[in-house]
């Protein structure tokens, strides 16, 4: 394996959901990340405050984001985590969208936002899988 | 009849620890069960992102953050990307610093005895914010 690789696997893993607040599916991007983290790979990946990426002063969490291989899940089609993360300086490895992963199971549909339900704890479980399949960990 | 504005809740949902959480749970129970007709929720991220609707209604309507610690996010963007909020919450100051322990991190839920109390704070604070609007 050259330098280069092993410097990126060896970098620390942070998921970042966008867990907005307005819409139901900002809920499940949560749930995707406690999945993920206590779950399925736990010790494994890491999260970090959205706000505090973009409110960051002294520049330590922004530079986190420069040095670790970060997942974004956002909600909706307007991308706030991943957007956020660039504007910080880093370049997600993956970006999973979580009303894409619901179009490809529409049974698995969120209930509220107060309760995501059995549809949107499944369209969570989704999301997680989606980035184990895609090398997340 | 008098126009009223609603109040806008801006929670920091912040990731990293139990009192992010604690805070979207409180803004969500004063939004959907103690005051659904008299606030609207703010959706920091895409504030963040630079949505000019969530900033626009905050540069010109009366908010509340709520802050799950002393980093006061959502204050400190609402503050520098619209406006000064009405009303700052920091969940540090009704349960401590427990951004350093992880156990409650994702087990908050609306039923929990902080959660209602800062809603009810918050309630409160969106009843004298809407009276004194309503006063001029």
């Amino acid at each position: 394996m050259n330098k280069r690789l092993i410097a990126l696997t060896d970098r620390r893993k942070l998921i970042v959901p966008c867990s907005g607040i307005g819409k139901t599916v900002g809920e499940v991007t949560r749930e995707a990340t406690r999945i993920l983290i206590e779950e399925l790979r736990p010790g494994v990946f890491d999260t970090v405050c959205l706000a505090r990426i973009m409110m960051d002063e002294e520049e330590d969490t922004r530079e986190l984001i420069r040095t670790s291989n970060v997942i974004t899940i956002d909600g909706c089609p307007e991308r706030c985590a991943t957007t956020s993360v660039k504007f910080a300086g880093g370049t997600p490895v993956l970006e999973v969208l979580t009303v894409k992963v619901l179009a490809k199971n529409r049974t698995h549909r969120p209930k509220s936002i107060l309760d995501i339900g059995e549809g949107g704890r499944q369209l969570a479980r989704d999301v997680a899988e989606v980035v184990i399949e895609n090398g997340g960990a | 009849m008098s126009f009223i504005p609603k109040v806008g809740l801006i929670a920091c949902s912040g990731e990293e620890c139990t009192g992010g959480n604690v805070s979207r749970m409180a803004a969500l129970k004063v939004l959907h069960k103690l005051k659904p007709h008299d606030t609207i929720t703010i959706c920091l991220p895409l504030f963040l992102a630079g949505d000019s609707g969530e900033r626009g209604f905050a540069e010109v309507f009366p908010t509340i953050t709520i802050d799950g610690c002393g980093k006061l996010c959502a204050a400190r963007s609402t503050a520098k990307y619209s406006s000064e909020p009405a009303v700052k919450i920091n969940v540090e100051d009704y349960m401590g610093p427990r951004c350093r322990g992880k156990e409650e991190q994702w087990r908050v839920n609306d039923g929990s005895a902080i959660v209602d109390k800062i809603a009810e704070d918050v309630a409160k604070h969106v009843e004298e914010l809407r009276d004194a609007l309503r006063d001029n």
